[in-house]
């Protein structure tokens, strides 16, 4: 099977007033199916410009970036957009909840987008999606009723109440304290072995690191090291395991 | 496709957005309230007043339709128009015809026969009504009248000389002064007044031609007419009401004048100058004192003294001298001595705030009765000229009836700016010859020897050597002894005879009349009707034109098109600074939620999806303000319904409100219109706003670091 993410020689380039900033200078990376990947780096290393290539947010100035098979510098936005709703999950540093919609709406949102399942089928997934993140309590309060370990989980929820092939988080635990960030990592790691979603997520949090199955170090816009973890060996390493023995050649 | 939950959620999202951004709500809904209050506001006092314009339009001389000629050169305008009631708008030459055509006609109630003109009448001065009460008293053999009206004439004599010997000194045409002086002579000469008794007409004209001319008090009133079927007028125009004297018989030919008209032009100077003070004063609360407009007026009515005192037989002139001096003994003369009676009338008349209401009543009470209150009095016989299309000096004599109102319109001066006259002295008066007149025309034509020349011979028969003069050396005939021998008497029957004439309605319906007046059955259906009208005219062959009320009032009738016009540009002007208004603040308020569109963007929403949000906020929010805004409009013009608007002296906004005060009212569609065009503008305005948030990238969302 390909592999979910393929990325050939990218380059991406910003101008900047008179400059052009190569925030990534030819970049190759291959991710599998049901990976929990971490891309890492200091700030300004590219790590974020590489995600939002993932994340069909953006397209790379040369190269190929290939999601499940399409190339999306082939894409219009319409298509990108739908590649976006269908296959990918976001989960956003600052949770970037919709402030004026529930908690329940909020997660309901993606699949509205979507269309072709009846009120109660959504209901269902988004009941179940809450009850997994644990907030089935808070179904009906609003973003600014709830902390912010809350909203994440609420976004993650959101994520991945589509049942997207990829999930991508940006600095997912940036805006938390350690203990919620960790919490909320464990809940990713959790989804990521339970329904076989890959994770792509960025951090400079070596704690945060430690929970990778496969670490991208980017500096400078080039690809540092790319390393598989111990984490192969915990209890949850089994699905990633698999996966990672279908990307070996 | 998407569900109904997708629709909705977006819906909810936009609602909620409005209420979470309060601020921009607010100023954006304050806005849309205002518009829409100001368009249902604006457009149904518009509608209220076409509305009462139409009213007083149709139901005072226009009706709902008029027909006139297509070959008319000019437009209709029945309220008067570029040409100052002279617009030639061809003839209908057969009334009777149309007639026949427009009863066919479905929805329609009467045609009425109508030929608008303007004419003068004079009516002669003081002098004049002397001679013709002489004329009754010599007829009736009163001696004792005969004196006083003899003293009269001489004081006026008296008057008049000392004012020609004041004018010999500067002017150049002596011998006429001379002549008029020796008239003046004869006037006050016993020798005159025996003669009166020997050929008293003769007597009387030499007063009305040689003495009544040299003063220039005379009478000369300019008017509009409309001759018409007096009785079909009366029963179709629901608003016309006489309010002195009487209808003009049914088969009578008659003259009735505007109420408004007569007391501004016919009635005595004096009295209508202090009709104006007393009405400025207790109308408009202006003050003499204060008012130096008001103050000039007093001081010219005051030098108006002589039109009283002229009129004045002398006894009255004697008891009102004593009363006056009794009334104001501080009045005396220059020298300190006893006042005359012109003293103490220009003192009199010297009204200031504090006595204005009692020598108002005393005017009306003790003077009015033993002057000339109106120049024409209702029942006289008055002489009415015109100009013929041809250009021909036309005179006919008609009664007086009356006067009439339009119920409401009272105090405008445009609905009181056509008098009324029965069709057939109409046509008499416009040149348009009958029968009888014709042959009497051939008749003068073979007495003096006048010949039809055509062009060919024309050189011949006029400097040809036949010797024929074709004009008599006219005789030469001078003073007063021109009228010798002539039936002067009989003359005056003959005259007389004219306007005593009677008519049945075929002479009514059979002839020219220059435009017809159609009243509906059922106003709403002018359109239809109209056009009914103009196709029924075309098919029988009568090039006809048929316009409606509107076109056909001219100036006034466009009046409410230029006020609409300017509302609608006022409205546009608004509109224009509110949209640029709310595009800002859509355009801030979107710049604040870039993060979130951009999120949505990023989770998989689509350009129109985010085009829907925003347009469902607008359109939210433009109805809950439009609701507003209709809704307060819809209050203050039920408020305005209740109390008013007042249109206060101005003659034109009585006209238009249709009565002293329109009581607006508003329809469902003025709801509609405020309604719909604040959400033609709020969509318009948000348009930019909507398109710049479709295009924030979906990258946004991931820039965002708190």
């Amino acid at each position: 099977m390909a592999p979910i993410v393929r990325i050939e020689n990218v380059v991406k380039e910003y101008p900047l007033g008179n400059l052009v900033v190569r925030a990534l200078q030819g970049v190759d990376l291959s991710i599998d199916r049901g990976e929990f990947t971490t891309i890492a780096g200091p700030s300004g290393s590219g790590k974020t410009t590489l995600l939002n290539l993932i994340g069909c947010v953006d397209v790379p100035t040369s190269g190929v970036v290939e999601i499940d098979g399409d190339s999306t510098s082939k894409l219009h936005d319409k298509e990108l957009t739908r590649l976006r709703l269908h296959k990918i999950g976001f989960i956003f540093q600052s949770f970037n909840l919709v402030s004026v919609l529930d908690l329940f709406q909020n997660v309901e949102f993606p699949l509205l987008l979507q269309g072709g399942l009846t009120k109660k089928e959504r209901e269902l997934r988004v009941r179940d999606m809450v009850d997994k993140v644990g907030l089935t309590p808070q179904l009906r309060q609003r973003p600014n009723e709830l902390s912010g370990g809350q909203r994440q989980r609420v976004a993650i929820a959101r994520a991945l109440v589509t049942k997207p092939k990829l999930v991508l988080a940006d600095e997912p635990t940036a805006n938390l304290d350690s203990v919620t960030g960790l919490a909320i990592i464990e809940l990713m790691r959790e989804m990521n072995a339970k329904e076989s979603t890959t994770f792509i997520f960025s951090t400079h949090d070596p704690k945060v690191m430690e929970h990778a199955s496969r670490i991208v170090h980017i500096v400078d816009g080039r690809i540092h090291s790319d390393e598989r973890t111990d984490f192969l060996s915990s209890p949850l390493a089994e699905t990633g395991g698999r996966a990672e023995a279908q990307a070996a050649p | 496709m998407n569900s109904l939950s997708y629709w909705a959620v977006l819906f909810v999202a936009s609602v909620r957005n409005i209420f979470t951004h309060k601020l921009k709500s607010a100023v954006v809904g304050l806005l849309m309230c205002f518009g829409t209050g100001l368009v249902v506001t604006g457009t149904a006092l518009l509608d209220s007043m076409e509305d009462s314009m139409s009213k007083s339009i149709t139901s005072s001389l226009a009706g709902h339709l008029q027909v006139y000629s297509a070959e008319a050169k000019d437009e209709l305008a029945l309220f008067g128009g570029m040409m100052m009631g002279r617009e030639d708008i061809g003839r209908i030459a057969n009334f009777e015809d149309l007639e026949r055509v427009a009863e066919q006609v479905e929805n329609v109630r009467a045609i009425v026969p109508m030929g608008i003109d303007i004419a003068s009448i004079t009516g002669g001065n003081e002098t004049d009504r002397v001679a013709d009460t002489l004329r009754t008293a010599v007829a009736a053999r009163d001696q004792a009248q005969i004196d006083l009206l003899r003293l009269q004439l001489s004081l006026m004599a008296d008057a008049l000389r000392s004012e020609f010997e004041a004018k010999q000194a500067i002017t150049a045409d002596k011998e006429a002064l001379a002549a008029d002086l020796q008239n003046l002579d004869r006037l006050q000469s016993d020798a005159f007044w025996l003669s009166l008794s020997d050929d008293p007409e003769l007597a009387i004209q030499f007063i009305e031609t040689k003495i009544a001319p040299m003063s220039s008090d005379g009478l000369i009133v300019y008017l509009r007419y409309v001759g018409t079927d007096l009785d079909e007028f009366t029963k179709n125009f629901e608003r016309f009401e006489i309010v002195k004297g009487e209808a003009v018989p049914a088969g009578h030919r008659g003259f009735l004048f505007a109420e408004k008209f007569y007391e501004d032009h016919v009635k005595h100077k004096v009295a209508r100058d202090l009709d104006r003070i007393h009405r400025q004063v207790h109308e408009e609360e202006k003050t003499i004192a204060e008012d130096a407009l008001l103050r000039t007026k007093v001081g010219q009515m005051s030098r108006q003294y002589r039109r009283i005192s002229f009129q004045l037989r002398p006894d009255d002139a004697q008891n009102l001298t004593s009363e006056l001096r009794t009334m104001m003994p501080e009045v005396r003369a220059k020298d300190g001595a006893e006042p005359s009676l012109e003293v103490l009338l220009q003192a009199f008349l010297e009204v200031n705030d504090q006595n204005l209401d009692e020598r108002y009543a005393y005017f009306y009470e003790s003077i009015a009765p033993k002057i000339e209150l109106y120049k024409i009095k209702v029942g006289d016989v008055m002489t009415i000229r015109a100009y013929t299309r041809s250009g021909y000096l036309k005179a006919v004599n008609t009664k007086v009836y009356g006067t009439f109102n339009f119920r409401g319109l009272e105090r405008s001066d445009l609905a009181a700016a056509a008098n009324l006259m029965d069709i057939v002295t109409f046509r008499d008066l416009y040149g348009l010859m009958s029968e009888t007149r014709r042959e009497e025309l051939e008749q003068i034509r073979e007495e003096v020897g006048a010949a039809e020349i055509d062009r060919q011979n024309a050189e011949d028969t006029l400097f040809g050597g036949s010797g024929q003069s074709l004009v008599a050396a006219p005789e030469d005939t001078a003073g007063f002894d021109e009228f010798r021998g002539q039936d002067l008497a009989g003359i005056r029957e003959d005259l007389a005879e004219a306007y005593n004439q009677r008519f049945d309605a075929e002479t009514v319906a059979r002839g020219v009349a220059l435009n017809a007046a159609v009243v509906l059955e059922d106003p709403d259906r002018l359109d239809e009707t109209k056009a009914a009208l103009q196709a029924a005219f075309d098919r029988s062959g009568q090039p006809m034109k048929v316009v409606d009320w509107q076109t056909a009032s001219g100036i006034v009738g466009q009046f409410i098109i230029v006020i609409r016009l300017v509302l609608y540009v006022a409205i546009f002007i608004i509109f224009l600074v509110a949209l640029v208004i709310i595009n800002n603040t859509m355009v801030m308020a979107t710049m604040e939620r870039t993060t979130e569109i951009g999120t949505l963007r990023a989770m998989g929403a689509q350009r129109s999806t985010v085009m829907t949000m925003f347009l469902f906020e607008t359109v939210v929010l433009g109805l809950l303000a439009g609701v507003a805004g209709a809704l307060g409009g819809a209050l203050f013009v039920t408020w305005l319904g209740h109390v008013g608007i007042p249109a206060g002296n101005q003659d034109t906004l009585i006209f238009l409100f249709g009565g002293p005060r329109m009581y607006p009212a508003f329809g469902l569609a003025n709801l509609a219109v405020g309604l719909v065009s604040i959400l033609v503008v709020s969509l318009v305005s948000t348009l930019y706003p909507a398109r710049l948030a479709t295009r924030i990238p979906p990258v946004v969302a991931m820039q965002a670091k708190d």
